[in-house]
């Protein structure tokens, strides 16, 4: 039964030029499976840029809607994030972001409740699409150095300064200064680190 | 060896330990498995391991499951030894690991297997059941027949029949009187 699964889908072993041409890699890049990029939907080039040395583990989703930019800076570890990028989401050099993370730049729908319905006919199964309301997006920067512990949710606009930690099961709805370590829903400062890079 | 209703087209490590009537959904939760220990992982009689679940272990990495257990997905990531009770329940999307920013193995990590102590670095007792989404993390002694509510975050001492919940975790309850003799 399993004679048509190939092994080398699940091991990052797969021919990376079959991904769109709007997706840059650096050298030495590993992602795991392609099945990342199922949602990659980015019409702007580049849409998606992967620096040197990145890994990209199985559990990692790059949801980028069609205006989407998403850049990963040099040897970052992406674990577990799933990425919904409706504008730009930017993570910096040697940043570690763990398993079941979710980062996004937008919420998706709107906030005003007859907006919103609005925008939950058009995305219905035979509704039409391009009634949905527009988006509001707030880039998301993630700074060098940072880590993003397991299960942590980041919402749009977030700032993450450098060498900041999000503790496991953080929600972050605002900007995290350089260099401490937040906690909790939502996250609040929890201590200050004397050194972080 | 290779599990007969395997759709992952691998054998299962050679120091995997699983026990009579214990079901495995699939090689593929050795994904990331990189224990080079004698026993990587050993699984008690009458447990069942299923679908999304994944043992992210590095070279020294030991987990150790009892009997009647309901692996129900989650992600347990280590180099240190994990020990799982009998009777335990464990829901989706729970991750059990050493570090708050856990990752899986690098092969290249490989080298240093034989020189580095484990350390039990996780016990869950008998009968724990643990909620969706909860994070049980180094320094987790869940005590028998605790209760993690879901989306919990645990690295503490649990006493037995506590109940756990929140981020950061609190003891809200006993859920019942430790009957003494």
């Amino acid at each position: 039964m399993s004679n048509n699964i190939n092994i080398n889908e699940f091991t990052g072993d797969w021919d990376y030029n079959i991904l769109p041409e709007n997706i840059w890699l650096s050298e030495g890049c590993y992602l795991e499976r392609k099945e990342s990029f199922e949602r990659f939907r980015s019409q702007i080039n580049p849409g998606l840029i992967i620096g040197r040395g990145v890994q990209v583990y199985t559990w990692t989703v790059f949801s980028v809607e069609p205006e989407g930019r998403l850049i990963v800076g040099n040897d970052s570890i992406l674990v577990g994030a799933i990425f919904w990028c409706a504008e730009s989401i930017t993570i910096g050099e040697r940043v570690l972001i763990s398993y079941n993370v979710m980062i996004a730049d937008s919420d998706f729908h709107p906030r005003d409740p007859e907006l919103r319905r609005r925008d939950a006919i058009a995305i219905s199964p035979e509704g039409d699409i391009t009634q949905r309301p527009p988006l509001e997006t707030k880039p998301v920067v993630i700074e060098n150095y940072v880590q993003i512990g397991i299960g942590a949710i980041i919402l749009k606009g977030v700032h993450i300064g450098a060498g900041a930690r999000i503790g496991a099961g953080s929600v972050v709805t605002r900007n995290v200064p350089p260099g401490v370590f937040v906690t909790g829903n939502p996250a609040r400062v929890a201590n200050l680190q004397e050194e972080y890079l | 060896m290779r599990l007969s209703h395997d759709w992952f087209p691998e054998d299962i490590p050679s120091n995997v330990v699983i026990g009579e009537r214990s079901w495995l959904h699939s090689s593929y939760v050795f994904l990331h498995y990189r224990s080079q220990r004698p026993c990587g992982l050993r699984v008690g009689h009458d447990t069942g391991i299923y679908i999304d679940s994944f043992f992210d272990l590095g070279t020294c990495g030991e987990v150790e499951i009892g009997n009647y257990c309901t692996i129900a997905g989650p992600i347990i990531a280590t180099n240190n030894r994990v020990i799982i009770g009998n009777y335990v329940l464990i829901s989706r999307e729970v991750v059990i690991a050493d570090s708050f920013v856990a990752a899986p193995a690098q092969l290249s990590d490989i080298s240093y297997a034989q020189s580095v102590e484990t350390t039990t670095s996780i016990v869950i007792g008998n009968d724990v059941w643990i909620g969706t989404k909860a994070i049980i993390l180094k320094g987790a002694r869940l005590g028998d027949s605790v209760i993690v509510g879901a989306c919990a975050v645990v690295d503490f001492e649990v006493p037995p029949y506590s109940i756990v919940v929140g981020n950061p975790a609190r003891i809200i309850s006993l859920h019942k009187q430790k009957v003494t003799a």
